[in-house]
């Protein structure tokens, strides 16, 4: 088993119910090829620093997961054809730090 | 004789007394690599505020030439702005 940390960044035009779908959907599919979710952050709306795909705005959500290659493999061939979805990022960690967290939530 | 004495006395006094813009200096200006070492904070894609101390105002990598971040440490900060470029932090 590998750790991972995940992140992906929605449109800008994304209702809370929506976002909550997004999230369970891919916790769904970590689950269902031999992964594990430790923990889900949200960094709440955030100007991107450079214009992407005609998106100024953008929503941040942070998953730290353990699994194998095939998960992450499935859990990104669900994202590429996802339009909801600006951009991805998977990187793998050797351990993860649950304390700190970089972006505090910010109000919608 | 006397005269010369007095010259090497002067040079010990201070390391910038040689410093000149024709002469090299005797000592070198060795400044620590301020990434390394015990409380030396952690690099990490996330750690924006950190990564922007090491980019140009253009949004450049800066070299470690100027900023005297140790080879190993140099290769962690560039793979760092470069995830960090990718999610649009910076």
């Amino acid at each position: 088993m590998n750790s991972y940390e995940h992140t992906f960044i929605t449109k800008q035009d994304l209702q809370e119910d929506q976002a909550k779908t997004l999230v369970n959907k891919y916790k769904d599919i970590i689950s269902k090829n031999s992964g594990k979710v430790i923990k889900t952050e949200e960094w709440g709306l955030r100007n991107l620093s450079h214009i992407i795909k005609n998106n100024k705005k953008g929503f941040y959500f942070h998953i730290k997961l353990e699994g194998v290659g095939k998960t992450v493999k499935e859990l990104e061939k669900a994202e590429i054809i996802d339009e909801m979805l600006i951009r991805y990022l998977t990187v793998r960690v050797e351990k993860h730090d649950l304390d700190e967290n970089f972006f505090e939530k910010r109000g919608f | 004789m006397k005269k010369r004495r007095n010259f090497s006395k002067k040079r010990k006094d201070s390391k910038y007394s040689k410093l000149n813009l024709f002469q090299k200096p005797d000592t070198k200006f060795f400044k620590p690599c301020p990434l390394s070492g015990k409380n030396a904070p952690i690099i990490n894609y996330k750690n924006i505020k950190l990564l922007k101390k090491y980019i140009s105002e253009s949004g450049k990598i800066l070299p470690s030439r100027i900023t005297s971040v140790s080879l190993k440490k140099q290769k962690e900060l560039s793979t760092s702005i470069k995830r960090a470029r990718l999610l649009a932090l910076l």
